[in-house]
């Protein structure tokens, strides 16, 4: 009992920032019908940012987030404005191998720099766990899943709350009519891809203590990140926070269920049977 | 006119290793010709019918074990090894495609990434058979006379000569299928899938004849990449960095183009191995480069950009 407390604890903490990865892969779907390959590079970016922020700047890798998170949002704007926006009209095939692209591209030139070493994040008081009621929580595990829960929300309170929050959500149901309703769907465009690479990031940076870093990490992120994004359904920002958390759960359950070394796989396989008989998500809610 | 040009390159493709015999640059054309095999084998599904595989390693890494495993355990050379393991991933594909097939468009790519990942992580673990992460390795190739000389391994040069027939065996093939029935089914399907549907093409067959046509090659180009390099291990042959390598290939190099794949391998792997050769890692970056220059200002591939400039029709 007290390996499975254990393990949905550990399976809710990792999966809190996967569903925040999977936010904002989902947000540019729903926004422009791309599916970013280069997402899981976002994060590299947020992980050697924390990196660079404790190695070089002597700044904490979590209070580091306030400079990585604008950065990435201008890094964003500037993709979309001098990368893809050209791109996107010729169809979601031709978006995917540039986005492909783009993901090797990016992922090289960090290897280039930063050589493909991995490298480690110590922090001070991250030595010992807390324990509470005789659950072991990784302090910056905790510390991350805290952030990610403020952000997500922050967020869910622009995207339902504010005019420019609907307006995006309005894009991405129809963007024919929102444009016909005076919603300026370019510039929804922009604000979206910046947003999403800007979750990606800072995901990268709260990630950054407990993961090893290393150039190709986007890889195996990426794909993780569509395995989340499918079960909740494509475009849809609530599915992809419980797909994010079940991917989480069902990976941690798995390792101390069925084996370590095939927890990855259990994923996958989560992802063909939900595409092929659940096509629009658990929920649902996505559209195919 | 064309036919002389056919000859001709035919010519330097068996004369090649004659008129330069450095050794790095014999590697260059192996590696050359191999990844042509493999641009092929891509362009094979996704020139030709459109639908874009993230997951091509898996038949190449099949057929590398395969050959590898038929070699290692049974004591089949790799004479015979390197064709089985191209049959063995062609009937792999089968269940892949019946499956991923149902779906469309981006959602095929997606799946064909996820079962591209379940086997890799099934021969990092299944360690009876793959012996996991650490590969497998062979030190020496069983002896094989041609025309009464025993062929030494050692050189690259036989290496060089089994390759090129390999690539002249992709290339024919896809012109073959550009000629025939299934490669004009699969173009229908490229097209207009609904509409290919509604003329009465069998779509799922279709695909699924060409994936499997397609992972053909892919194995062979694994199972001659195995016996070049002498060593396999999950991470080299699954690894999704080499499927992405494959599509670049073949988009670089023109789509549906019957030496498109040829010339993405010529210009890619050139300029990839001799940034490898300066800088030793970080040589994809030319090819994500490549790649998004091609998909903006020529997606019809260098290839396809030189026919339309010659004006040529075919």
């Amino acid at each position: 009992m007290e390996t499975f407390s254990q393990s949905i604890v550990s399976g809710i903490l990792t999966g809190s920032l996967y569903a925040m990865i999977g936010v904002g892969l989902t947000v540019i779907f729903g926004v422009m019908r791309i599916i970013n390959m280069a997402h899981g590079d976002m994060v590299m970016f947020g992980m050697y940012g924390a990196f660079l922020s404790i190695a070089f700047l002597k700044i904490d890798p979590f209070l580091s987030i306030v400079i990585w998170i604008p950065l990435a949002f201008f890094v964003g704007v500037f993709i979309y404005r001098f990368l893809l926006k050209n791109i996107v009209p010729a169809g979601e095939l031709n978006t995917l191998l540039y986005t492909a692209g783009l993901s090797l591209f990016i992922a090289n030139f960090v290897l280039l720099v930063a050589t493909g070493d991995y490298r480690t994040i110590k922090l001070k008081y991250a030595i010992m766990p807390l324990r509470p009621f005789g659950i072991a929580v990784p302090i910056p595990l905790a510390i991350a899943f805290g952030m990610a829960i403020l952000i997500t929300i922050a967020l869910y309170w622009f995207l339902v709350r504010t005019d420019t929050g609907r307006a995006i959500r309005a894009t991405s149901q129809e963007p024919e009519a929102a444009a016909l309703m005076g919603v300026n769907v370019d510039r929804m465009a922009i604000i979206t891809f910046a947003l999403g690479t800007a979750l990606a990031c800072g995901a990268g940076v709260l990630l950054a203590p407990s993961l090893y870093l290393y150039p190709t990490v986007g890889e195996i992120l990426v794909a993780k990140c569509f395995v989340i994004v499918v079960l909740g359904g494509l475009g849809s920002v609530p599915g992809a926070i419980a797909g994010g958390l079940l991917l989480g759960v069902v990976e941690s359950l798995g390792a101390v269920y069925i084996s370590v070394p095939y927890k990855d796989a259990i994923g996958f396989v989560i992802f063909l049977l939900v595409l092929l008989f659940r096509p629009s998500g658990l929920f649902g809610v996505g559209k195919s | 006119m064309k036919k002389i040009v056919i000859a001709l390159a035919i010519l330097l493709l068996f004369t090649a290793p004659w008129i330069v015999s450095s050794p790095f640059f014999v590697h260059l054309m192996i590696m050359v010709l191999m990844w042509a095999v493999l641009g092929a084998s891509w362009n094979i599904l996704g020139g030709f019918t459109g639908q874009v595989s993230f997951g091509h390693a898996t038949f190449l890494g099949a057929g590398a074990y395969t050959t590898m495993i038929l070699y290692l355990k049974l004591g089949i050379a790799p004479w015979y090894g390197i064709p089985i393991g191209g049959l063995v991933a062609a009937l792999i594909a089968l269940p892949i495609g019946f499956i991923c097939f149902r779906l469309r468009g981006p959602y095929f790519a997606l799946s064909t990434l996820a079962v591209a990942e379940i086997i890799r992580l099934v021969a990092l673990n299944w360690e009876s058979l793959t012996n996991g992460p650490v590969g497998l390795l062979i030190t020496t190739l069983p002896d094989v006379t041609f025309w009464g000389r025993s062929i030494d391994w050692e050189n690259k040069i036989p290496f060089y000569y089994i390759i090129a027939v390999i690539a002249l065996a992709a290339i024919v093939a896809t012109y073959i299928m550009s000629r025939t029935r299934l490669g004009a089914y699969s173009l229908a399907i490229r097209e207009d899938i609904d509409s290919a549907e509604a003329i009465g093409i069998n779509t799922v067959q279709t695909r699924v004849a060409a994936l499997s046509l397609s992972a053909f090659f892919a194995g062979v180009a694994g199972g001659f990449y195995a016996m070049y390099l002498r060593y396999v291990d999950p991470d080299a042959v699954f690894s999704i960095a080499l499927s992405v390598e494959m599509v670049f290939i073949a988009v670089v190099g023109g789509l549906t183009t019957v030496a498109g794949p040829l010339i993405g391998a010529i210009v890619l792997v050139t300029f990839g191995e001799t940034f490898r050769q300066i800088l030793l890692v970080g040589h994809l970056i030319l090819y994500g480069l490549a790649m998004m220059l091609a998909i903006r200002y020529m997606p019809e591939g260098i290839w396809g950009k030189l026919r339309l400039w010659f004006g040529a029709r075919d």
